[in-house]
């Protein structure tokens, strides 16, 4: 089955192979219609539409002859539009629609001319409207065609003879007409693919534009966040959380970034000197967060102390609004085999005294909200006489702003362990260390949206739900796959 | 005789010879009684920070000697002239709790991120050992 169309055809094939084959041809690569088996395919085509077009086949017989009639016939054209136009004219009644024939192009060019060209140019154009142009150029070109019936009859016989012949191999004669064909394709193909550079260009020119525009609304939002800053208000995320957050996310982007790049020169075997410099760089880089964490701490400390910025997995481990600096060296220190006797010692005494600073912190926040939580209880809780509201509100309002004394000095620990940590590595062990920081949160978040994601069980799910849950369980599959 | 109004009330204190203008007073009184003990810390009972850096010391096993400015009559000026030493020493935001400050062997160590820096570091220990305040 000639499933292969030519570009020419791809157009009209909504209308000629339209009831069965629309889908599969609409978007077919320009190819040789005319295969070694030219006849072969015409009269498969004609048996495949046969079926599809039951009413009006009076004139197929003679629809039939008429466009394999003009196979035959070997003038060249002059542009693909002509092709088309003049084969779209071929096919004005149903019973030619199922002939992307060679059209009768000297006798319909300059009427419907311009009309198909405006087709033939367009690819994007839905089918549809392809059907309703070609159905308007079929019905006013059917009238003409049925005048020319009578003129082409005597080139039936003729022409059928050279159409019979056409279908030898066409090695031998001069394939004039393939020719014309492919290089009226290419045409074709290579004016559709400036349209599709055209239109990728403009639209990468607006998608510039918006950015553009995103930016300054971002800009100028900021600068108000900055000054509206004092006064959060009752919104869920304050100016400040809401700067952090986008703050947060770009040094989450980098930071994946230096790891590679610290993955990559950690396997080059760079010298250490240049490995020294990058392993600097990176503790810098985690400086900045512990910058940024504190101007947070500063506009809103409960974003950071109730761990909205982090993902829940990470959230689970959290303290005081961040990682716990005695966990993470217990976690690292197998990591960093081999270690000499005196780094192991200063590791261990490093593990203790995180250890010892973060009791003493914990105990802190412990009084801390001790005491808010007498301050609050203070006087009555039943009785609606209460003098003195607003001074306990004072009050607490004085003891909730140490909060952020505690997370600006959890922050600070974490800072000094990770310092430390640097200072008893040797440079390959702290790159390998800083490694292993980074792909431990990691596989953390990586957690955190495997979790979010994973299938649960619906009580009673309704049809629609099933499709789902198969569909989430598969693509859970497939990411423990990689594990 | 103003040793002795002064000895009455101020028992505690050493007699001053010639009492000069009041912030210098405190702070000779601060640089002394920050050499009186190994450990001195600088508080105020109601706050959790100074509670914290008590509680490191505990952990430790050290016994500090702990002022509570708010309990002290001449805290106020106390309190300003470690202001005055934080501020000449470098960081401190205006309205940030002066408290906890902390001396050891007389000299100033600092406030509760540099008391955890020194710990984290390990300088803080040889520190205790060299004033006498840890046995190991």
């Amino acid at each position: 089955m000639g499933e292969t169309s030519s570009s020419s055809h791809s157009r009209q094939d909504p209308c000629v192979l339209g009831y069965g084959f629309h889908g599969a041809i609409a978007n077919s690569t320009p190819a040789n219609f005319f295969s070694d088996q030219e006849g072969a395919v015409y009269f498969g085509e004609l048996e495949e539409t046969f079926m599809h077009q039951v009413a009006s086949l009076t004139r197929t017989q003679q629809a039939a002859t008429t466009s394999i009639a003009h196979h035959g016939d070997i003038k060249p054209f002059p542009t693909a539009a002509t092709v088309t136009a003049a084969t779209a004219t071929a096919r004005p009644p149903p019973t030619l629609d199922i002939f992307p024939a060679c059209p009768m192009r000297s006798l319909h060019t300059p009427k419907e001319g311009s009309n198909v060209t405006a087709d033939s140019t367009d690819d994007s154009e839905s089918s549809s409207k392809n059907n309703s142009n070609h159905s308007s150029v079929q019905h006013g070109a059917a009238a003409d065609m049925q005048n020319q019936f009578d003129q082409v009859s005597q080139q039936q016989q003729l022409q059928h003879k050279n159409m019979a012949t056409s279908s030898t191999p066409r090695t031998g004669k001069t394939p004039d007409r393939k020719t014309i064909r492919r290089l009226a394709q290419n045409r074709e193909a290579a004016r559709k693919s400036r349209l599709r550079k055209k239109a990728y260009i403009q639209q990468l020119e607006s998608s510039k534009l918006k950015l553009a525009q995103i930016e300054q609304d971002m800009q100028r939002a900021r600068s108000q966040g900055i000054f509206l800053g004092g006064a959060p208000g009752a919104n869920t995320t304050s100016t400040g959380a809401a700067m952090f957050d986008v703050e947060y996310a770009r040094w989450l982007d980098d930071h994946g970034r230096r790891m590679a790049e610290l993955h990559g020169a950690l396997h080059a075997h760079l010298p250490d000197g240049d490995l020294r410099a990058i392993v600097d760089d990176t503790l810098t880089h985690h400086d900045e967060l512990f910058q940024l964490k504190a101007s947070a701490a500063k506009s809103d400390v409960f974003h950071l102390i109730t761990g909205v910025w982090t993902t829940p997995a990470e959230r689970c481990f959290l303290w005081m609004g961040g990682f716990r600096p005695s966990d993470l060296v217990k976690t690292l220190l197998p990591q960093l085999d081999p270690l000499t006797e005196q780094q192991l010692v200063g590791i261990c005494n490093l593990q203790q005294s995180s250890q010892q600073a973060e009791e003493a912190l914990s105990q802190g926040l412990d009084q801390l909200h001790q005491s808010l939580a007498d301050t609050m209880a203070g006087g009555s809780l039943i009785d609606d006489t209460n003098m003195s509201f607003m001074g306990q509100m004072a009050l607490a309002l004085g003891k909730l702003s140490n909060l952020e004394g505690f997370v600006i000095q959890a922050d600070n620990l974490r800072q000094q362990t990770l310092h430390q940590m640097h200072r008893i590595l040797t440079v390959r062990q702290a790159a390998r260390c800083f490694l292993a920081i980074g792909e431990y949160h990691n596989r953390l978040r990586a957690l955190s949206s495997l979790w979010i994601s994973r299938p649960r069980e619906i009580l009673g799910a309704d049809e629609g739900n099933c499709g789902e849950i198969s569909i989430a369980a598969q693509a859970s599959q497939s990411q423990f796959s990689s594990f | 005789m103003q040793y002795g109004a002064a000895a009455a009330e101020q028992a505690w204190y050493m007699p001053v010879v010639a009492p000069s203008s009041a912030v210098e007073t405190a702070a000779e009184r601060m640089e002394r009684l920050a050499s009186e003990s190994a450990v001195v810390v600088f508080s105020v009972s109601t706050c959790c920070m100074c509670h914290a850096v008590k509680r490191l010391f505990c952990g430790m096993g050290v016994h500090p000697t702990v002022h509570e400015l708010d309990l002290d009559p001449r805290g106020r000026e106390l309190e300003r002239a470690l202001a005055c030493l934080l501020g000449a020493s470098g960081a401190s935001a205006a309205g940030a709790p002066v408290v906890p400050i902390v001396f050891i062997g007389g000299r100033l160590v600092g406030a509760m991120d540099r008391v955890m820096a020194a710990h984290i570091n390990g300088s803080l220990v040889p520190l205790l050992k060299e004033a006498g305040a840890l046995w190991l």
